[in-house]
């Protein structure tokens, strides 16, 4: 099955995505209002597990679909188009490709399955309270202690926390290296003892991230992924097709779609000031999907992004933001009411409004990413 | 005619006497424990506000008010803002500003609380639509949007010619509120023949004021969580500085502090150009602009400050966020920033143009 549709045009295998897709995917959770907890997406992942589809990056020895990264995103793709929701995903995008290329042969047998399965769900323990932005000063520790290590810290901001069993960690293993270098990579089942998960709630009033306490807590050497030095630039490298991902223009897509049906229901579509709006988001989601695409075929041919793909995340989600941000001029009075116009999911101005926020703020600011460019790209002084 | 001086002495003590209630120190916590309650706000601390004189601020002297100007209910609605006070002082105002004398007492003491509802359409400065209209002792029609209704005991229906006052408890009265992204609600009232008392005048005026007097809300509140991150970035450090030390953050926060002062002074002037201009248009131009300014800017603002916080800012439980939500609420309210322009393009007197 798998190797048919790698040797797919791509084109066909678009197509034969898109149906599936559509004959497939639980109705109740499409476009969802909010970003979903296990409970109510779990449904679509088992889905894709079933049909072998969850994976698509992993190697077909792992039981991944083997696709170049091309497909993948065009997988991508018509799950957004379809408004698929985004399932609990760490497993997938960051542990699987984690373990593959670090991990032992004992590791891989033991968590791969299991991420295939559904029965793991991952959550990504980087941010600190006093580590964000500047993550390398994370002071979370794992001391070795004969063969097992103990952790002590906290995590912070730490998304579905509240519905995963795993967590996968940067702790320090040497408080005297350099910053960078003293860092591990462990992988810790939440139910263990010393482990505390205290829910946030985000701007949106959604239980989305976590505060996660690490008091004491006991994992044997074997949670240690790659050498006990080598946690941070493993976590880098996990980095590039995320910087990919936020930056496809189909967020900023979906939202111009929304405004576009807001527009209609406040009967201002056809007002000549509002065109000339949304054509200037049109033409800006059209510009960025032909920068976007100049980064797809990169991928496509093998090659791995440089620094210069932060410009895709700073530009999508500002210009996400910038809709949302007409839609509340659009939506006038409405755009103060908590719950979506009509009870109309497609018709939630204040919803996406507040939902746009932190897309500026996770994946590294878009400050931090302008840094990136003017430094390694611009290579500015200073 | 008060001179410059005795005004600034009077605006003075306005705002001393607002820190009683509305603290530019405060921690929120009341306007938290309020936040999707019924009806949203205190009524021992709307009577409180009335024993201060503040709802009956502009109500003249002879008619148990304190006959101040816009200047100085802006003044106060500016330290609302600053605290984020969830009791609705600005429509509470307007309402008594429409009352007649024998209907005021009760309500400016705060046993009573009456509440306008002038709005029919979204996006709409028009006082009496033609929706909703007061013939033989009742008021039929359909008003959306009433700030704070589920605390009204009574509504000020605004009628071609005047107001129709109606009993929330009268029959053929119906009241059905949403929850505001604020915490509080709006109303949406239906009145099918629903007895009620009409009341003749010009509500215009009074309703310009509530207009300046939310840009002036708007403005405290916009001020206040932009004092509240330039603290963040003094304290907050990554990297081994202050976050502040980055210039990425300076220059943002430089523009933010334009905006802020764009809209004091817009405001500031518009609030005296009500109190010393006599001329209708060139009174409401400058609400407009007013208003639109506000409206502009506490959205620049406010969003700017949540993403100087960083992660903390997307958090219920940093402040950043109230304001935000609040600003969700309040720039659209009374008219938002596009229909303020639309407004003063049509009003601006003609030497403006070039
Ligand atoms: C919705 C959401 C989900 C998240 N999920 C996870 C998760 O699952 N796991 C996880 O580990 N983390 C997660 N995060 C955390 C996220 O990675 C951090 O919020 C982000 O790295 C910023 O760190 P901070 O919040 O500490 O902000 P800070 O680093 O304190 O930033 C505050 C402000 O300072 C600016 N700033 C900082 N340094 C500089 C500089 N050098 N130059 C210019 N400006 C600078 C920032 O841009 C920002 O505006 C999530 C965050 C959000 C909002």
């Amino acid at each position: 099955m798998a190797q048919d549709l790698d040797s797919l045009p791509d084109d066909a295998f678009r197509l034969v995505v898109r149906e599936w897709v559509e004959a497939n995917y639980p109705p109740d959770i499409r476009n969802p209002l909010k970003r979903l907890h296990w409970d109510e997406c779990k449904s679509w992942y088992f889905l894709l597990a079933e049909k072998g589809w969850l994976c698509p990056g992993w190697p077909k020895d792992y039981g991944g679909m083997g696709l170049s990264p091309g497909k993948q995103l065009i997988m991508l793709d018509e799950f957004e188009r379809h408004g698929c929701a985004r399932t609990i995903d760490q497993g997938v995008l960051m542990v699987g490709p984690l373990l593959i290329a670090h991990g032992t042969e004992e590791q891989k047998a033991f968590f791969l399955p299991k991420v295939l399965t559904g029965e793991h769900v991952w959550c990504q323990g980087y941010s600190e309270p006093n580590a964000g932005s500047d993550l390398a000063s994370l002071r979370t520790v794992a001391e070795r202690d004969g063969d097992e290590y103990v952790i002590n810290g906290q995590k912070i901001w730490t998304s579905m926390a509240m519905d995963a069993n795993w967590i996968y960690v940067l702790a320090r293993t040497d408080r005297k290296a350099k910053k960078q270098e003293g860092i591990g990579f462990f992988l810790v089942p939440m139910n263990m003892p010393g482990i505390t998960v205290r829910p946030l709630l985000t701007l949106d009033l959604n239980e989305e991230f976590a505060e996660t306490f690490f008091d004491d807590v006991r994992v044997p050497a074997s949670a240690l992924v790659g050498l006990p030095n080598k946690g941070w630039s493993m976590a880098k490298a996990l980095l590039g097709f995320e910087r990919i991902f936020v930056g496809s223009p189909k967020q900023s897509a979906y939202a111009l779609a929304r405004l576009r049906d807001l527009a209609e229901r406040m009967g201002v579509a056809d007002d000549p000031d509002f065109q000339a709006v949304a054509m200037r988001h049109q033409q800006d989601v059209d510009d960025l999907t032909d920068l976007y695409e100049v980064y797809v075929e990169q991928v496509r041919q093998g090659e791995v992004p440089g620094p210069d793909v932060s410009m895709l995340k700073v530009y999508q989600t500002e210009l996400y933001q910038r809709i949302t941000e007409t839609m509340l001029e659009v939506a006038g009075e409405h755009s103060g009411m908590l719950e979506p116009m009509e009870g109309n999911r497609a018709l939630n101005p204040a919803g996406l409004f507040l939902q746009s926020r932190p897309s500026t703020i996770y994946s590294g600011t878009n400050e931090i990413q302008r840094n990136i460019l003017s430094k390694n790209v611009l290579e500015l002084p200073g | 005619m008060t001179t410059a001086e005795d005004r600034s002495e009077s605006l003075r003590m306005i705002r001393d006497s607002a820190a009683g209630i509305a603290p530019r120190t405060s921690d929120l916590k009341r306007i938290r424990a309020l936040r999707f309650t019924e009806p949203g706000f205190d009524r021992s601390v709307w009577r409180e506000m009335c024993e201060m004189g503040w709802l009956g601020l502009l109500v003249p002297e002879d008619n148990g008010g304190s006959g101040l100007g816009v200047q100085e209910f802006c003044a106060l609605t500016e330290e609302l803002g600053a605290s984020l006070i969830p009791e609705p002082l600005i429509a509470g105002a307007l309402a008594a500003r429409l009352l007649p004398p024998d209907q005021l007492a009760e309500v400016l003491s705060g046993e009573r609380i009456v509440l306008p509802a002038w709005q029919e359409k979204p996006l709409s400065l028009d006082l009496a639509a033609g929706g909703t209209v007061f013939t033989n002792g009742t008021v039929t029609g359909k008003k959306i949007f009433i700030p704070m209704a589920a605390g009204a005991d009574a509504f000020l229906i605004t009628v071609p010619g005047g107001c129709a006052l109606v009993e929330r408890q009268a029959a053929g009265v119906h009241l059905d509120c949403q929850t505001t992204q604020d915490g509080g609600n709006q109303g949406t009232l239906t009145l099918e023949n629903a007895p009620a008392m009409f009341i003749a005048g010009d509500v215009s005026d009074a309703f310009e004021t509530s207009i300046m007097a939310t840009s002036a809300y708007l403005l405290g509140a916009m001020d206040r969580v932009f004092g509240m991150t330039m603290d963040y970035l003094k304290t907050r450090e990554q990297f081994g500085r202050k976050i502040g030390s980055f210039q990425a953050l300076q220059h943002r926060s430089a523009d933010l502090k334009i905006q802020v002062s764009l809209a004091r002074a817009t405001v500031n002037a518009a609030a005296k150009t009500q109190d010393d201009s006599t001329d209708p248009a060139t009174r409401k131009a400058a609400v407009s602009r007013a208003k639109a300014r506000a409206s502009d800017a506490a959205s620049v603002v406010t969003r700017g400050c949540i993403q100087l916080h960083g992660g903390i800012g997307y958090t219920d439980a940093a402040d950043p966020g109230l304001f935000l939500r609040k600003m969700m609420v309040l720039a659209p309210a009374y008219g938002s920033a596009a229909l303020h322009r639309a407004r003063f393009r049509d009003l601006a007197p003609a030497g403006d143009e070039d």
